[in-house]
């Protein structure tokens, strides 16, 4: 069995590179399929890794409580002033809920100025809450985070943010696009831990810089949180030298910890919304688990779209492969038949065609996962739209799949060569 | 190998009723003899010849080879029969353009599970027997018609048959070349190989063993 499957992968092989043309026609679509599978394979993977990592990092029960911009009103005097959710009423439900993980509030200001030994550069400040650590931003911390302590007495004091090293295609887009960024520049020269600095004109020491991860090793998760800011301040420090902005309006973020819990930790802080300032509707409460699940399902919904395209491009590319075999079959009846006259049978007749078009098959599979690898991973690098997990069972499974196409596909013009009487094949012009 | 037939029928599909191209032929053909088919365009010389070497199936009648009924044989047993015990040499050579003198006369061997070195060194001494050494890896292409119907006897001698099965092997062949293809099948059948050889020379003929002359689908002596 093993020598006559040789034998007609052997013949199979010939025939395919006999007729190069009308080979490549056929393998072309399955490769396409390939391509697709490979990239909706490393789509799904991603969504589920990314998914992982998030809850790793930092848990999904996640939400935002946000200022409801959609608030009506039936007349102009009902209007009153929206109340601010600000530093204490963060601390206040911060005591009534200490089972969360985190309750971070941040108030952002995009342009300010520092200076540093003489120079001025523009750097973006974020007021923040000893809990901004607990989120989703992954950094090495040298020196030491705010503490409650900075915050009650509105220390002037800061961290600052360094940016991780772009990835590679990055690197090259900026150098095509960019001069560059001062404050990056600054914080890789300088090593200002324990240095002061002035943010708009007010001494702060800097007590920690964060390093941000390397890019590698960054989460992508579905808050896909990705740090803008700078330079980090106490909220209460930034409030009282009118440094960030906000009206003392802060974004909270909350971590709710456990997943199974988050149903109760949503009622808590709505409840808490609800004592804290009444009927009025003032705050939204972004639930960002559904926002996750949302995402992750367009996600997978958009792969399987994919795969489903995939599937057309293999379907288009195994129908290719039965019109070319049964065009073989009807090009080499009188071969058939010599086949036949010398002790070929059915089977040996049937095991050829299916070899050589599974053969094309794999050729296609292995063509295309080499492509699809080619703009997974490099391609997709240097375009700046970061590599796919491609991983090594991925191509195997496509390869396994342009196979199985092939051979479902050349069951029947195989089966069509193979009931061809020896007599009739050998009087075939 | 015993060939008995008998009553065999054969009608091809089309018209009313068909076109009847055996009409009851009963013969007997014992190991080792050399018989000679004759007979008019479309009498169905080369219709009995597919039919005895099992490459078609009779319409009517009973066909024993060496005591087998072969109505009853499977499609693997009728192409594992062909491959072992008979041999084809066909009027227009039917070798494989595509492939070298070697791996033409290889094909049968592959079918009958060889391979390797033994393989191509059987069919080397095939090709040599017949006079074609040095000529292994040319294509028929590049062959003449003697030399191609000279592969097609090693072909048909790859898996040492008892019979070998003729259909005008000097049909498309000069007078030297079917005057050497003659003799080897002549040796042959010095060697106990019985030939069955559809021809239409009546000289060549004269010289078998035996003749069956045929017209209208039927054996007239």
């Amino acid at each position: 069995m093993i020598r006559a499957l040789l034998n007609a992968a052997r013949s199979g092989a010939a025939e395919i590179w006999a007729h190069k043309t009308r080979s490549i026609l056929s393998f072309l679509a399955i490769a396409v399929g390939s391509v697709v599978f490979i990239d909706a394979f490393s789509a799904i993977f991603h969504t589920y890794e990314r998914l992982e990592k998030q809850r790793e990092f930092s848990g999904l029960a996640r939400m935002r409580i946000i200022q409801n911009q959609a608030a009506s009103y039936s007349s102009p005097d009902d209007y009153v002033e929206p109340p601010s959710f600000g530093y204490d009423q963060l601390k206040k439900l911060r005591e009534q809920a200490p089972e969360f993980h985190m309750i971070s509030g941040e108030a952002r200001s995009w342009r300010n100025v520092m200076e540093y030994a003489g120079e001025r550069l523009v750097a973006s400040v974020a007021g923040v809450t000893p809990e901004w650590m607990k989120r989703d931003f992954g950094y090495t911390l040298r020196g030491r985070f705010f503490n409650w302590h900075d915050m009650e007495e509105k220390l002037r004091v800061c961290v600052l943010i360094r940016r991780a090293p772009p990835p590679p295609a990055e690197k090259i887009y900026r150098k095509a696009y960019s001069t560059g960024n001062a404050f990056d520049t600054l914080l890789t020269h300088n090593d200002l831990l324990g240095k002061t600095v002035k943010i708009d004109g007010i001494t702060f020491t800097v007590i920690g810089v964060a390093e941000e991860f390397p890019h590698s090793k960054r989460l992508q998760g579905f808050s896909g949180y990705r740090e803008q800011t700078k330079v980090l301040i106490p909220v209460t420090t930034g409030a009282n030298y009118g440094i960030v902005r906000g009206g003392g309006q802060l974004e909270v973020s909350i971590d709710a910890g456990p997943e199974a819990g988050f149903d109760d930790a949503l009622r808590k802080v709505n409840n808490f919304l609800k004592i804290t300032f009444g009927d009025g509707d003032f705050f939204l409460v972004e639930n960002q688990l559904e926002e996750i699940r949302k995402n992750m399902a367009a996600r997978l919904k958009d792969a399987f779209v994919t795969i489903s395209l995939g599937m057309l491009a293999f379907i288009a590319g195994g129908i290719g492969i039965m019109n070319v075999t049964l065009a073989t079959v009807f090009a080499r009846t009188k071969e058939i038949g010599i086949r036949r006259a010398v002790g070929a049978s059915r089977s040996d007749i049937m095991l050829q065609f299916m070899v050589e078009a599974v053969l094309l098959g794999l050729i296609g599979g292995v063509l295309g996962s080499a492509l699809g690898w080619l703009w997974g991973v490099p391609l997709k690098v240097i375009l700046g739209m970061g590599a796919s997990p491609i991983k090594p069972w991925m191509p195997l499974i496509s390869i396994l799949i342009a196979a199985v196409t092939a051979f479902a596909f050349a069951i029947y013009p195989a089966w069509v060569a193979a009931g061809l009487k020896p007599a009739d094949a050998l009087r075939a012009e | 190998m015993t060939i008995h037939c008998s009553d065999l029928a054969k009608v091809y599909e089309g018209g009313k009723s068909g076109w009847p191209a055996l009409r009851g032929i009963s013969f007997g053909i014992k190991p080792g003899e050399f018989v000679s088919v004759t007979g008019p365009s479309g009498c169905g010389k080369s219709t009995l010849l597919n039919i005895i070497g099992l490459l078609d199936e009779p319409t009517g009648g009973a066909y024993r080879l060496n005591g087998r009924d072969v109505f009853t044989l499977s499609d693997e047993e009728r192409s594992r029969t062909r491959r072992d015990e008979i041999g084809f040499v066909f009027q227009s050579f039917h070798l494989l353009n595509r492939l070298s003198a070697l791996e033409n006369v290889c094909l049968p061997l592959r079918y009958a599970g060889a391979g390797g070195d033994d393989m191509r060194a059987r069919a080397a001494s095939l090709l040599a027997r017949v006079g074609l050494h040095g000529k292994e890896k040319k294509t028929p292409l590049e062959l003449s018609g003697g030399e191609r119907q000279r592969v097609a006897i090693a072909r048909a001698l790859a898996n040492s048959p008892k019979i070998i099965l003729a259909d005008e092997p000097t049909g498309n062949l000069d007078s030297a070349s079917s005057r050497e293809i003659m003799d080897s099948l002549f040796a042959l059948n010095a060697e106990g190989i019985t030939i069955v050889m559809v021809t239409h020379d009546k000289e060549l003929a004269a010289r078998t063993g035996r003749n069956i002359r045929m017209r209208d689908g039927r054996i007239e002596s």
